[in-house]
């Protein structure tokens, strides 16, 4: 998998099925039932998350224990960088207690497939995803159930429509001094995907141009959309597509930009670690994600599903009306690490 | 075999409170300093400390945190000395509203306080600038927190108690005869204040302000939380980026000894200081103490002891205690912007908030009843000179008071993570680490507790045919019962808010609430993270309530 293409992100399966999203575990296909009852004796799986946001992410677990009840999801939610700094811990240690792993930086998956440190599954469920997310890795070391898309957010209270940024070139005009606000290559993973991509597309000079209009700088790339809820900044920069339209949605005054220099698409895999304490749990948890159920639950919170039934959630458009801009395993692998230092360099902390 | 048989029973225990004395206390270190000088196949090298200080960011970030901690000593200097003297001894109203503004202070966990104060000198959405704006017409922000100044402030804010604690103390030991000599001698009031009464106490407040100090560059929380945004790198916050992939567990060890350096000469500092303190106070006579009447002045001095209040509690308890029924904070209080959705959330929506809070508790207590337990073993032997190195044990159990918190952890995460002891992600390493980090709060509890115990009692029971242990058991700790429970509830209290001792160690299954609140304000949902903050006051309120209660008001406030 490099880089997808727009026909990978509206094709869905030709034999899609519609699964009820509410089906009850009585009713369950038999390759779930035959996970489930492996898993029930497993009775919970802990999932390090730099995904969704934590109300989502909690969202998420209570749906899969609806459908599978007797199953407890433990949500670890922290930006990717931390959770995987975590899951770095926790090996270093030789301990075991993460069953999912899920980031938006890529190359933490390069890594600990080559480290022989994943295992190996491909959800059956897969099958009727769209099909950029249906086959990530030949050897199925991780699967993909979170495409992120990062763009632009402003207060709409502070800044009119027509004078908002337009696109990320837009930002680095002077206006905006003081008024910005971005999280942190060395804790979001989709920040540092973003300065792999906006460094290659117009060089490191745009983030030293961008420093001169000093943005607030803070952690996850959600951190912008309190900051403009609150008016402490009028503009969120690579901000996840969900979270100022999930704030929207509660009555703040947001509004997004998809810009015309690209939205930026984060592939994010999940997987699961090779000495996860509860293997089945953590199949199960595939195969859910892999489902009608997780889409329709996620989409709630305005993430984009990636079952071709599920409908994009309101105010978003669908991946076919949208110009993407992306970095390939690779790039992001060799460069998140580079963009931390130089970031840290660029911006002082 | 027959010395063997003449051994008591408690002999054991001696030997075996040792082994955990130096487990917990000297092996971290030690592991800390040899992987320090450790290369990853094992052999020795100087590279660490190349890698640790061969960038000028990294050295950059030890000297903002040392130059950080010297301006908050400072500042706590300021705002702490004259409440110290106006409530020892002047007759300035209200000394009650100080005693609770003290206290609040205390338990008021740091970074609690500083998204408090980032609710409230935002540049932009600041309570306090907004009202400034709307006041002056002016544009620019009266107030900006996050600058270094701004930082440093709000550092203060959270720990002038302690100097205030260290200098009233020392003001109660000092009679009026001095400052009754100076004026019949021609001094007004303030001149013998100022050349008499502070000058006598000066040990104190320096020795206050090294703590403040020490406290200061082992602050991980609100560095984190306001020097990002504000663009200053800390050397807490720099150790935390070693233990980015990949995990530098050696280079970590290496920056980390600096620190431990400045901490030991400092302490050393302080104690030659306070050493000196003793001769005001041993006169043998009963110096007359008389409140110093203020006059007018008695107002002026209230007004700064209010305005400490109202910076240092006062406000910021407000702004989250609005925030945390807020659906958005920057939206103001108004009727739609009211919610219990945060608190909802929090309890009945969120998988391991609540788990988080059990774990709080029980982690607290148990560590607070191992810190206590040790204390007392080791007081006693000090206490009753039981052995020829009782000194050594109160070394040990002092020495965790010179190592900042979050480097303790490393030392931790170095020797108890990893096989043979495989401790990492359980409760234990948690409870270990908190009851060696706060084992000197218990100790010198319990040490001054034992001051005041007559051998004789237990004499007696010896006499009459109990045990080494069961004395201890049956006569001392319960003739101990208020002092050691009083420490005991220092030791819960400072342990439910710890957050740089525990941010290494925690695992999935064993957060603390300290630790949520951090993954909270990762991504700036401070709403929810209010409404946890909020939970975990009044959990701690209602603590100390309990102890007030059983132990006088001021159980946390005296100097032991």
């Amino acid at each position: 998998m490099l880089i997808l293409t727009k026909r990978q992100l509206i094709v869905g399966a030709a034999s899609a099925t519609l699964l009820p999203s509410g089906a009850h575990a009585d009713s369950l296909p038999p390759h779930e039932q035959a996970l489930y009852e492996a898993a029930k004796k497993e009775g919970e799986l802990t999932w390090y998350s730099g995904q969704l946001q934590a109300e989502t992410g909690e969202a998420v677990g209570k749906a899969f224990s609806e459908r599978y009840p007797g199953i407890k999801v433990n949500v670890v939610r922290s930006t990717s960088q931390v959770a995987f700094q975590r899951l770095a811990q926790d090996m270093q240690a030789g301990v075991a207690q993460c069953d999912m792993f899920s980031s938006t930086d890529y190359g933490h998956y390069n890594f600990l497939k080559r480290e022989g440190k994943l295992l190996p599954y491909r959800p059956a469920n897969a099958d009727g995803m769209i099909a950029a997310a249906r086959d990530p890795d030949p050897d199925n070391m991780f699967q993909v159930f979170y495409i992120g898309l990062y763009l632009i957010a402003y207060n709409s209270k502070l800044v009119a429509e027509a004078d908002a940024p337009k696109s990320w070139k837009d930002l680095l005009d002077p206006k905006w001094k003081g008024k910005l606000a971005v999280g942190h290559p060395g804790y979001s993973g989709s920040i540092g995907v973003m300065g792999v991509v906006l460094s290659k597309m117009y060089g490191w000079d745009y983030f030293t141009a961008l420093e001169k209009n000093k943005p607030q700088v803070g952690r996850s790339s959600d951190d912008p959309v309190t900051l403009m809820n609150a008016g402490e900044r009028s503009v969120g920069m690579g901000v996840s597509l969900a979270a100022p339209l999930l704030s929207a949605a509660r009555g703040n005054p947001l509004k997004i930009v998809y810009p015309t220099d690209g939205t930026l698409a984060v592939y994010s895999p999940s997987a699961i670690p090779k000495n996860a304490p509860h293997p089945n749990a953590a199949k199960l948890f595939m195969e859910f994600a892999a489902g009608t159920g997780y889409a329709a639950v996620t989409s709630k919170y305005f993430i984009m599903p990636l079952r071709p039934e599920v409908p994009p959630p309101p105010g978003a458009k669908s991946f076919a009306d949208v110009k993407l801009i992306q970095a390939t395993p690779a790039e992001i692998e060799d460069g998140v690490p580079d963009i931390k230092e130089k970031w840290r360099d660029t911006f002082g902390v | 075999m027959r010395r063997l048989k003449n051994l008591e029973p408690a002999t054991f225990v001696w030997v075996s409170l040792i082994a955990v004395l130096l487990l917990l206390v000297a092996l971290p270190m030690g592991k800390l300093l040899l992987v320090s000088f450790r290369t990853h196949a094992g052999g020795f090298t100087f590279a660490n400390y190349i890698a640790a200080y061969g960038r000028a960011r990294y050295f950059e970030s030890l000297l903002n945190s040392l130059l950080l901690a010297s301006e908050t000593a400072a500042i706590s200097m300021v705002m702490a000395v004259p409440m110290a003297w106006a409530v020892s001894r002047t007759d300035m109203p209200g000394k009650p509203l100080i005693w609770a503004t003290v206290l609040g202070a205390f338990i008021l966990p740091p970074y609690l306080g500083a998204i408090g104060w980032i609710l409230l000198a935002g540049p932009n959405s600041g309570v306090i600038n907004q009202v400034w704006r709307f006041a002056s017409g002016a544009s620019d922000p009266l107030v900006n927190v996050y600058t270094f100044n701004g930082l440093a402030l709000v550092m203060a804010f959270q720990s002038f108690p302690l100097i205030f604690i260290f200098v009233k103390s020392a003001l109660d030991l000092v009679s009026s005869e001095m400052e009754d000599a100076a004026n019949i001698l021609g001094a007004s009031t303030w001149k013998a204040t100022l050349k008499v009464t502070l000058p006598l106490v000066w040990p104190s407040i320096v020795g206050g302000a090294i703590v403040v100090f020490l406290e200061s560059v082992a602050l991980f929380g609100t560095p984190a939380i306001i020097g990002i945004p504000a663009r200053i790198n800390t050397a807490t916050t720099q150790l935390w980026q070693f233990f980015e992939y990949p995990v530098r567990v050696e280079v970590a060890a290496a920056y980390a000894m600096p620190l431990l350096l400045i901490t030991l000469v400092l302490v050393g500092a302080q104690r030659l200081m306070l050493n000196r303190r003793g001769f005001v106070s041993q006169t043998g006579k009963g110096g007359e103490r008389r409140p110093i009447q203020l006059g007018g002045w008695r107002w002026t001095m209230l007004a700064w002891c209010g305005a400490v209040a109202a910076v240092s509690v006062i406000m910021p308890v407000l702004v989250l205690a609005e925030a945390s029924f807020a659906h958005a904070w920057g939206r103001g209080l108004t009727w739609e912007n009211l919610t219990l959705a945060n608190y909802r959330f929090l309890l009945f929506e969120h998988e391991t908030a609540v788990s988080t809070i059990w774990h709080t508790l029980w982690y607290s207590a148990a560590a607070a009843s191992l810190a206590v337990v040790l204390a007392l073993l080791v007081a006693y032997i000090v206490s009753r000179k039981l052995m020829r190195f009782a000194g050594l044990l109160a070394f040990l159990a002092m020495a965790p008071f010179v190592i900042p918190g979050i480097v303790m952890a490393i030392g931790f995460y170095a020797t108890f993570a990893a096989p043979p002891f495989a401790l990492y992600g359980t409760a234990a390493i948690i409870i270990l680490a908190f009851a060696a980090r706060f084992l000197p709060i218990a100790y010198a509890n319990a040490s001054s507790a034992m001051g005041t115990l007559h051998p004789e009692m237990e004499e007696a029971a010896r006499i009459l045919g109990l045990g080494r242990l069961g004395t201890i058991r049956r006569i001392t700790a319960p003739l101990l019962r208020r002092p050691l429970l009083g420490g005991w509830l220092i030791v819960f209290i400072v342990a439910t808010r710890e957050l740089s001792a525990a941010i290494f160690l925690v695992g999935p299954h064993t957060r603390t609430m300290a630790v949520l609140l951090y993954d909270l304000s990762e991504a700036g949902n401070f709403e929810v993270l209010a409404a946890l903050g909020g939970i975990l006051l009044a959990i701690t309120m209602a603590l100390v309530g309990v102890g007030m209660l059983l132990l006088g008001r001021d159980f946390m406030l005296r100097r032991a």
